[in-house]
């Protein structure tokens, strides 16, 4: 039990937006997070994270509150990849990635070679290695989604979460990344939209309405009656000939 | 590709403690050599010697008195004022994500004018509390009003806070100089009114060495604190929840440095007046010429501000014979146009 969550929730203006939600990862497991639009995924990250203060409940890392971590120890093991960060400044790509070292510097502590190696790893792992001195502002979206991991990278954290990381890239890049979470040793909470790349997680857990609908493996989960009543969609399960693979395809839920 | 190709680079910046006395002590020269009575550099390098080095040059006393009680106090003032201003934008700036932050947004000039009103205009204090005090006290109180107004708007975190600072700024400051218009329209004469337009814009002619000491501290605390967070600042680049992601106590560092930014303001107004431009458009021009690293960016900022100011205050006393100028007319007429040169320079450079 690295990372967990008890009775978690969030509320504004007496609207539950994240509603006792429990849940505990396991070490080196991908967790797909799953659920509508509006369902509380990127709420219940940012509470994960320690960024956003839950009004009731707690989490825990390593088996520590995390409202008790000093930010600083918290971002040493846990990286946040969020969905809209964006930034007016000039800045380039390679210093925008070594912000990412930044919970294991001090005023004491300086730059080294090993943070250098570090940024340069984190580059190549979103294969972005020629890019260092490109800037910020001449990146396309999902370039600019793949700095904002390989930032994530560089804080070398166990754990990592990940606000639909997929958003923007075109479909080469979106299993290449999805790939790299999965070689990954660290453990990941990745929010997802696309349901079929989410089977591809150890485990997957559905939010409806901010409430824990149900969590579990891939195949224990995904079934019909689940896809009409938490997406209100209708799902065929299909078989890939060439590796036995179960697909879903979607039809809109008229009956 | 794990080949680690580049030397470990850009962040020593020794070099810059290495250019940063020789350009100050050039700007002190010559901000002491040059006004109505022109004094050759020699003579000041020898008062200086005189005075800090006990050298004992034979010089002639007017010159001294001159150098020394005059133009050298005002000089330093005047580095004092414009590395704090600069750093303060630089902070704001920084911080509330904004391009157009500057060190006045938190109300500061306006709560200054309206103290330093009240001083002058309504005699509070009944002469006992001098017009610096006024303002300081003014600026404090216009601070803590902003402050708290935003604190009840609860801006939460984020790009929405710092939105609600913003905007609890404008309301301070809009608020504060109607009471300062009040004010003056109900009691001051022409010739009141005038001196304290004279003194908004910024005006350094009654500097001596006394101001020295709380300009001095106020800006070597704004430098440290700039210097001590700015891997922090940094940190801001891509907004305040990334920067917790990254492991920084956002609440903290922003309470700190803003009210640091706020406190350095408050103690450059009430002793030279609300000299506009130079924090909003000097971290913006040190941005451009030395880029967003805050390691660099804060001393950069700080000697730019420095130097600039001494020869704005340089050139608003030579400018037109026999007057002097309010020094921030001086700011913003030869900070804009070498402004839009560095901007132009920029744009067409690759």
């Amino acid at each position: 039990m690295i990372l967990s969550c008890h009775e978690l929730g969030w509320r504004v203006r007496n609207r539950a937006i994240v509603n006792d939600v429990s849940l505990s990862l396991r070490p080196g497991e991908k967790l797909g997070l799953i659920g509508p639009n509006g369902s509380g995924k990127s709420t219940l990250l940012h509470m994960l994270a320690g960024i956003q203060k839950p009004s009731r409940g707690r989490v825990e890392l390593d088996g520590a509150p995390l409202a008790k971590m000093r930010q600083r120890d918290i971002a040493q093991r846990l990286a946040l990849v969020e969905q809209h960060a964006d930034t007016a400044d000039r800045i380039t790509v390679r210093h925008a990635v070594e912000l990412g070292r930044t919970p294991w510097l001090s005023a004491l502590r300086g730059w080294s070679h090993q943070d250098d190696a570090i940024v340069t790893q984190a580059l190549a792992d979103v294969d972005l290695s020629g890019f260092g001195d490109r800037h910020w502002h001449t990146l396309s979206g999902g370039e600019q989604q793949r700095v904002h991991i390989a930032r994530a990278l560089a804080q070398r954290p166990q754990v990592l979460l990940l606000d639909e990381p997929t958003n923007h890239l075109d479909i080469r890049h979106q299993l290449s990344i999805l790939e790299l979470i999965q070689r990954l040793p660290t453990t990941a909470i990745i929010a997802l939209h696309d349901l079929n790349q989410a089977t591809l997680c150890d485990r997957i857990c559905v939010l409806e309405n901010g409430t824990l609908r149900a969590i579990g493996t891939p195949s224990e989960i995904m079934n019909e009656p689940l896809l009409r009543e938490v997406f209100g969609v209708c799902g065929h399960f299909l078989v890939d000939p060439a590796d036995n693979a179960q697909v879903i395809r979607f039809h809109t839920a008229t009956h | 590709m794990t080949a680690i190709d580049r030397p470990v680079m850009r962040r020593p910046q020794w070099h810059w403690w290495v250019i940063i006395p020789p350009a100050l002590l050039a700007a002190l020269l010559f901000g002491a050599a040059i006004g109505e009575v022109s004094i050759p550099p020699q003579v000041v390098l020898k008062v200086l010697a005189n005075k800090v080095l006990n050298a004992g040059y034979a010089v002639d006393k007017i010159d001294e008195g001159i150098v020394w009680n005059y133009r050298m106090a005002r000089a330093v003032v005047a580095m004092c004022c414009g590395a704090g201003l600069a750093l303060s934008g630089v902070v704001l700036q920084a911080l509330l994500r904004n391009a157009l932050a500057d060190p006045y947004l938190l109300g500061i000039s306006a709560g200054a004018s309206t103290g330093a009103v009240a001083v002058t205009i309504l005699g509070l204090g009944g002469g006992a509390i001098s017009l610096s005090i006024g303002a300081f006290s003014g600026a404090l109180v216009a601070f803590a009003f902003v402050a708290v107004l935003a604190q009840a708007a609860g801006g939460g975190v984020g790009l929405r806070a710092a939105g609600v600072i913003v905007l609890a700024g404008i309301a301070g400051s809009q608020m504060f100089n109607a009471l300062t218009a009040l004010m003056i329209t109900k009691s001051a004469n022409a010739e009141q009114a005038r001196a304290i337009m004279f003194w908004l814009l910024g005006n350094m002619s009654g500097v001596r060495w006394p101001d020295v000491f709380s300009a001095l501290p106020a800006a070597m605390i704004g430098l440290l604190a700039c210097l001590w967070h700015a891997r922090a600042l940094d940190a801001f680049t891509f907004g305040s929840d990334s920067a917790a992601s990254l492991g920084i106590p956002v609440r903290r560092v922003q309470l700190l440095l803003i009210g640091t930014a706020a406190l350095v303001t408050a103690v450059m107004v009430s002793v030279v007046g609300a000299i506009g431009f130079v924090g909003l458009v000097i971290p913006h021009a040190m941005r451009i010429v030395v880029g967003h690293r805050h390691a660099i960016l804060v001393p950069a900022s700080a000697l730019a501000g420095a130097v600039f100011l001494v020869f704005a205050d340089v050139i608003s006393r030579v400018i037109v014979p026999g007057q002097v100028l309010p020094i921030g007319v001086v700011t913003a007429l030869v900070g804009a146009p070498v402004f839009a040169l560095i901007l132009i320079g920029k744009r067409t450079s690759p």
